[in-house]
């Protein structure tokens, strides 16, 4: 309650400030949104749970501009979403705003299903480039044209672990000096981890996501001073031997210090994310566990007890390898998580400019998209939104939080990302099968590149 | 005599003739319900499916369809994970389909005997086949964890060593055949009214005979019952080989480790919505209706020589 009457009186401070003032305040306001007429517009996203609440008042705060526009917040199931997206934005009748993942924006922009939103950026006077973080703007952007504007951020999901302090005093380790290397993270899962007859007991560090191997391995590569691909986006270079030697230092740390790749899907498959009570970080069962920026709000919610007391959790940045001269702590932003809100052309134009008045609100204003996000403890791609001392009250860590935006890597993709990583996934979970790293990652890499060959010849 | 025929006819062929048109127009009336279905819900996405699978379709409009031909059937002869899912998806038949009849059938003769509380019976075997399907799947993906799962407890408390049922390859398999299991349901009750058709006098004969319970299941309820057995069996098979909910929910989309519990619908889906590969999926649905059309000629035509319908 505190947190957020010192958010809502900053926030005012922000709106009376000419510097603070984000573009979103240009938009066209009162009876004109989206030229004054009534329309009601359906806005299909997949912001459920504690989130609903947190949109519905977004809503409301936009119903205060523009009254004219009635939003339908269409909440969704995340089961068959895939089939959900692609079946709604190629319909007759779409819903009028849908979000969709940097990959689905792409695939429905390279088919023309989607509107792009240059005309009605300019339009409105604002300037995204210099709104957003640039790597966040860059990601909605194909083949030059800009399609939707962030939220969340895109950046923040990968180079970030949070780690329970408490299971470092039971190991007689230093919970202020949490491991910053892969080295120094070998030594923690050792002096941790704990076995019995059902497998692993108490895990000392979570390097995978258990059901999305290839971005795991992505993640680690970019802490190996590895790259996915050129900086084109035209050339697979997973394959090199930064990747080779990640490959082989993941299935090593995995099998020698927690069981296998069996054994830690077995352990975290009980509790898949933060939002369950049982989740091991919570209960002294597992020690680290690489997060997204999602994870303090999920905190906060799950466990209020532990959320208060910074002496029973903290947050660092990815370990490195320390042993490559070049590599440092680094996140990749772009591969996953990069969501946006797309116009799909298949409806009239006055919903077109009211879907758009509503994202633009939705994704720049204070209390639009920045209200939404802190609300949840996560960053905003809004650069203006992220320097709210308040942030500094809610979380303790937050200094960690911006560093790990400060350390992301943007990577550049195609609308084949989505086959690229299930042939990456399928390389790295042979190499844990007993496959060799290099031959699996250069077979993956020659599948990989005869996708993007043929998508860039038929650009 | 023939010119006396035509004169019989005639009056009788005038004054009826109308009335056969009223009656075949009802009876068009009363079929036309199925056929408009049957035109707008499979023969027109069945002509499209076919017309997808020879183009490079993504998502939109159709008319951003290439035709390409053959070249998508082609290139599953090149797709290692069709042959691995269609590999896995007759796995899964060989075990779920005759284990789920066996399961119905002696589950059926159970319940068609004269026991007290016989309807809570029917009611508590027929349940578990109208939970839908998510639900069930959810409640097995806990049983069948290795670690807090229930199957896994009551395994170690006999012990027995606990069992990666979903993250060993050799198990996910064998997992979802015995989680299939659970629909036996619908079977069940097929085979139950099937068995209450069976006339007493046949039984008594038996019995007159000399005969017990292994002469009247061997003689009379097997025989009587190919018809059904028949019947359960297509249509399992047919359901079996589109195998996917259960598998999608509880291994995720590329079918658990090492593509293990990858199933055809899977590889379709994975096609179709997740790489927006219209075309290719569209040819693998025509394959898909290939395959099963065959098996399904082939039960047919095998019928003949163990299904018995009585009037034979």
């Amino acid at each position: 309650m505190k947190e957020k009457l010192v958010f809502l009186g900053l926030a005012l401070i922000v709106m009376l400030s000419p510097v603070m003032s984000p573009p979103a305040r240009t938009q066209a306001q009162g009876p004109d949104c989206a030229g004054g007429q009534e329309v009601t517009i359906t806005f299909m996203n997949w912001w459920g749970a504690t989130r609903e609440p947190l949109m519905n008042q977004v809503i409301a705060n936009f119903n205060e501009i523009c009254p004219n526009i009635t939003v339908v917040n269409a909440v969704q199931s995340w089961d068959g979403r895939e089939q959900l997206v692609a079946t709604a934005v190629a319909s007759n009748e779409p819903p009028n705003l849908i979000m969709t993942s940097r990959t689905e924006t792409y695939q429905f922009a390279y088919q023309g299903l989607i509107e792009p939103i240059g005309s009605y950026v300019e339009a409105s006077g604002i300037d995204p480039w210099s709104i957003f973080y640039e790597s966040e703007i860059g990601n909605q952007v194909f083949d030059g044209e800009l399609y939707t504007m962030p939220l969340p951020t895109a950046g923040g999901i990968s180079g970030l672990y949070l780690y329970n302090k408490e299971m470092f005093r039971q190991a007689g380790l230093d919970p202020d000096d949490p491991p910053e290397t892969w080295q120094e993270l070998e030594e923690v899962t050792a002096a941790m981890t704990e076995l019995d007859a059902f497998g692993i007991a108490k895990l000392g560090a979570n390097i995978l996501l258990v059901n999305d191997l290839s971005s795991s391995f992505v993640y680690w590569l970019y802490t190996n001073d590895g790259q996915l691909y050129s900086d084109d986006g035209r050339t697979v270079l997973f394959n090199s031997p930064q990747g080779v030697e990640t490959l082989e230092w993941m299935v090593n740390f995995v099998n020698e210090y927690s069981d296998g790749l069996e054994a830690v899907r077995d352990f975290m498959a009980g509790a898949p994310d933060l939002t369950t009570a049982d989740f091991p970080l919570f209960n002294e069962l597992l020690a680290i566990e690489f997060v997204n920026v999602s994870a303090f709000g999920h905190l906060e919610n799950t466990d209020p007890e532990m959320w208060a007391d910074p002496e029973m959790w903290g947050v660092a940045l990815r370990p490195y390898n320390a042993d490559n001269p070049n590599a440092k702590s680094a996140g990749v932003s772009g591969l996953a998580f990069s969501w946006g809100y797309t116009i799909p052309v298949n409806q009239p134009q006055e919903t077109k400019d009211a879907a758009y008045a509503f994202l633009e609100f939705l994704t720049t204003a204070v209390d639009g998209g920045c209200y939404f996000l802190f609300e949840q403890g996560r960053p905003s791609p809004v650069m203006a939104c992220n320097e709210d001392p308040a942030y500094y009250d809610a979380n303790p860590y937050w200094d960690v939080v911006l560093d790990s935006l400060e350390i992301d890597v943007s990577v550049s993709i195609t609308p084949v990302q989505g086959q690229i990583n299930d042939i990456l996934s399928r390389a790295v979970e042979e190499a844990f099968y007993g496959a060799d790293a290099q031959t699996v990652l250069d077979r993956a890499a020659e599948e990989a590149q005869a996708l993007l060959d043929e998508f860039w010849s038929e650009s | 005599m023939a010119s006396v025929q035509k004169r019989e006819i005639a009056p009788s062929v005038s004054v009826t003739q109308p009335a056969r048109k009223r009656q075949r127009w009802i009876g068009y009336l009363f079929i036309l319900p199925w056929f408009v279905s049957m035109i707008w819900f499979d023969a027109i996405p069945f002509g499209m499916n076919l017309y997808l699978g020879m183009t490079d379709y993504s998502v939109g409009p159709i008319e951003q369809a290439n035709w390409i031909g053959l070249e998508n059937f082609e290139r599953m002869l090149d797709d290692d994970l069709f042959r691995q899912s269609l590999a896995n998806t007759i796995y899964f038949i060989v075990f779920s389909v005759p284990l789920t009849l066996i399961l119905a059938f002696s589950i059926a003769l159970l319940l068609n005997t004269r026991i007290r509380f016989l309807g809570l019976f029917r009611t508590v075997y027929y349940i578990p086949s109208i939970i839908p399907v998510v639900a069930a799947s959810i409640i097995f993906l806990w049983m069948f964890n290795a670690r807090a799962g229930a199957i896994n407890q009551i395994l170690y408390a006999i012990g027995i060593d606990p069992i990666r049922w979903l993250t060993n390859p050799d198990y996910t398999k064998i997992t979802l055949v015995i989680i299939s299991l659970w629909g036996f349901g619908a079977q069940m009750i097929v085979f139950l009214a099937a068995l209450q058709g069976i006339p007493e006098q046949l039984y008594e004969a038996v019995a007159i005979d000399g005969g017990g319970l292994r002469a009247r299941l061997r003689h009379i309820v097997i025989p009587l019952m190919t018809p059904t057995i028949f019947f359960n069996l297509l249509v399992g098979l047919i359901a079996s080989f589109q195998v996917f909910t259960t598998a999608y929910i509880i291994l995720g989309p590329n079918g658990g480790p090492l593509q293990s519990g990858l199933f055809y619908m899977m590889h379709t889906y994975n096609n179709a919505f997740r790489y927006f590969e219209m075309g290719y999926a569209s040819a693998m649905s025509f394959v898909l209706f290939l395959i099963i059309l065959a098996f399904t000629l082939l039960m047919i035509w095998t019928s003949n020589r163990w299904v018995y319908y009585g009037d034979e």
